[in-house]
């Protein structure tokens, strides 16, 4: 799995979601802010209300005193909730006028007289219910002259606000973190389909190999940002393409240019009877072709890789060997068999490569194999091919040697140039398999070309 | 018998004519593919020799060519190339044989005989190997100057070694060739066969001798005198 940071995508929904989150806090919180700010604006303005309802209610009665002569709904109003709604009036003096409930009138009557500005202020723990109160005194004209008014209000008496605001967030601010994932899902779409070009892309290009270079990568529909890109890496693949054109070219038309004289070669000696020069010579000429088709082997496995993507049955590849193979052993006084399984063993590779390489495995057995004896050539169920001689082996000590190029042993009977194995270990890397020497359990040595079974 | 060599190198050419001459053969060489196409029209040739790489087009396409008009000469491709994806597209498109060059010019023998020793062939009627002559229509084997007597299945097995004279016939194709379907066929039929008819070619004195590849099938090989 990939890390969020790593991609382009993740890294854009990991910003985008934070970006987000941080949006919806700040517009719930202002929401907030402002309902409850609301709310307070509302109480402020009741309270004042209150205060000037009161002050209506000032009179002056026939005695010359002033009193307090609420319309009578509002004063069952005052006297039915005691505990929630208070009011205090004094007159300049400071004597209170009227109390609801004389406790506040006593609690009040040790304030400084209101001024005409009014004065907010919080009673706390007050009354029979020790609640908390928010307040206004103010001064104000009546018909008896300017008198103090202040009147509370519980704070619980701000619930019913407060539940108003709260019931219009939980109802309604929910919206926030839904259209905060609504927009996060439609922009992480938004990305991801941007980006699918280039994945597009990326798979197209994951399949280009050696023997596919003509593959070049769609430049439509893609991002601007990354058309450049594309291109720049199409005008290489041409390059890259042309480069390898050019070196196929190369050692097909070397391989002509060298075989057609040997060929003239060897076929002008075949013309000139049996002499004891023409046949050193004939052996000279047989040499320098063997030499040739190995350097020829070389460079082209050196030019271009293996095409190594074809089901290969290798026991039909070794058949093929074998029967191939079969006159030229037997003319050299060798037997040569063949021990296959009874059901196809696939691998994946190329088979023209793993015959080459075959061929070499039993030209080097039947030369090294005693006179009249048997080379085998074993498929193993395992997806190997084995051959296996019974002449002097390997010694340990040069096992891995063998394989390298232009190596030749100090006995080296062979008119070879020691590019035999080291083709045939190339032809193996290609394949990502092996090839490995042992000794033979009946004497001699065992070359083993270990390959990956398919199905 | 009438051979066609198609090859531009004309040293080649040359020497080609002259050891297929010394076999044997009547041989005409032509070096360009147009050149091909109006012999193999005008003469009834045998075989031919097709060099693949020719001035004037792939001796592939004329050989494609050839098998699109119905002609079944029977084709030995030689090639200079790099012989991967020669042989294998060289097969494809009707070659009957191929062979790389440098080549033997023993093995060009060898190999043109056996392509007119199939059924139908040049070489096809009555086949040779070293001392043994076969009449494949009077089912007559003799070897060198006495005829041999040889039961049915032996018979058809020396024929098919003698078509493909030096090179394996695998076992299964003997079995294939030589019991039908409906036929008991017990594991070591074949090799019991084999068995007395080398003993008989032995014994009559012939100068070809079959070898067993073990795991794979037999060959006729011819011995020295």
């Amino acid at each position: 799995m990939r890390l969020p940071g790593r991609s382009l995508q993740g890294r854009l929904a990991v910003r985008l979601a934070l970006v987000y989150l941080v949006v919806t806090i700040l517009a719930v919180g202002l929401l907030l802010f402002r309902a409850f700010d609301s709310a307070a604006a509302l109480n402020n303005r009741e309270l004042r209300l209150r205060a000037t309802d009161i002050a209506r209610a000032v009179s002056v009665d026939a005695s010359g005193a002033v009193t307090l002569a609420m319309p009578p709904a509002l004063a069952a109003a005052y006297a039915a909730s005691e505990d929630g709604d208070l009011f205090v009036v004094r007159d300049r003096g400071g004597r209170i006028i009227a109390a609801s409930p004389a406790a506040f009138g006593e609690r009040v009557a040790q304030w400084p007289l209101a001024s005409e500005e009014p004065n907010w202020f919080r009673l706390d723990d007050f009354g029979p219910r020790v609640q908390d109160y928010y307040g206004l005194s103010v001064a104000m004209r009546t018909q008896a002259g300017m008198v103090s008014i202040t009147v509370a209000q519980a704070d619980g008496a701000h619930a019913f606000v407060e539940s108003i605001v709260a019931d219009f967030l939980f109802e309604t601010a929910w919206i926030f973190p839904l259209l905060l994932a609504i927009s996060l899902i439609i922009a992480i779409v938004v990305i991801r389909a941007g980006v699918k070009p280039i994945m597009q892309i990326s798979e197209r290009a994951a399949a280009i190999g050696p023997w596919t270079t003509s593959i070049r990568l769609p430049e439509t529909d893609l991002p601007s940002e990354v058309a450049p890109l594309v291109s720049a890496m199409n005008r290489a693949l041409d390059r890259l393409e042309q480069g390898m054109v050019v070196q196929r070219q190369f050692t097909d038309n070397a391989a002509h240019e060298l075989r057609t004289p040997l060929a003239i070669v060897t076929a002008a000696l075949d013309t000139m009877g049996d002499s004891a020069e023409v046949v050193k010579l004939r052996a000279d000429v047989a040499r320098m072709n063997h030499l040739v088709a190995r350097l020829l082997s070389v460079a082209r496995l050196d030019a271009q890789p293996l095409d190594v993507s074809s089901k290969v049955d290798l026991n039909e590849t070794a058949r093929g060997v074998v029967e191939a193979m079969a006159p030229w052993a037997i003319a050299q006084n060798r037997h040569i068999a063949l021990v296959q399984q009874k059901a196809p063993v696939f691998i994946l590779g190329n088979a023209p490569a793993i015959e080459d390489a075959l061929r070499n495995l039993v030209e080097n057995a039947v030369t090294y194999a005693q006179a009249g004896h048997e080379v085998t050539v074993g498929v193993g169920e395992d997806g190997s091919v084995s051959v296996a001689d019974d002449g002097p082996g390997v010694p340990v000590e040069d096992r891995e040697r063998i394989f390298e190029r232009f190596w030749r042993g100090p006995d080296a009977r062979r008119d070879g140039a020691g590019l035999g194995l080291s083709i045939i270990a190339e032809i193996m890397k290609a394949h990502r398999g092996t090839v490995s020497v042992e000794d033979n359990p009946g004497g001699g040595a065992l070359f083993k070309l270990s390959f990956m079974r398919v199905m | 018998m009438r051979l066609l060599i198609i090859e531009d190198e004309a040293r080649i050419a040359e020497l080609l004519k002259a050891a297929l001459e010394g076999a044997g053969f009547a041989v005409d060489t032509v070096a360009l593919c147009a050149d091909a196409r109006e012999a193999l029209s005008l003469a009834p040739y045998d075989a031919a020799i097709l060099d693949l790489g020719l001035p004037d087009g792939d001796g592939l396409t004329l050989l494609k060519e050839l098998r699109a008009n119905g002609n079944l000469i029977p084709v030995l491709v030689l090639t200079a190339r790099d012989a991967v994806e020669d042989r294998v597209s060289g097969l494809d498109r009707g070659a009957d044989d191929y062979l790389i060059k440098p080549f033997a010019m023993t093995e060009l023998i060898a190999r043109t005989k056996a392509l007119l020793r199939r059924p139908g062939g040049a070489l096809g009627a009555t086949l040779h190997a070293g001392n043994i002559t076969f009449d494949t229509v009077g089912r007559d084997v003799r070897v060198g100057e006495g005829a041999l007597a040889l039961p049915r299945r032996e018979c058809a097995i020396l024929e098919h070694l003698m078509r493909r004279l030096g090179r394996v016939v695998p076992k299964q194709v003997l079995e294939e060739k030589l019991y039908g379907i409906d036929d008991e066929l017990e594991s070591n039929a074949i090799p019991v066969h084999v068995h007395h008819l080398r003993r008989k070619l032995v014994d009559a004195g012939a100068h070809a001798e079959i070898h067993t590849v073990r795991g794979v099938g037999y060959l006729l090989m011819e011995t020295k005198p």
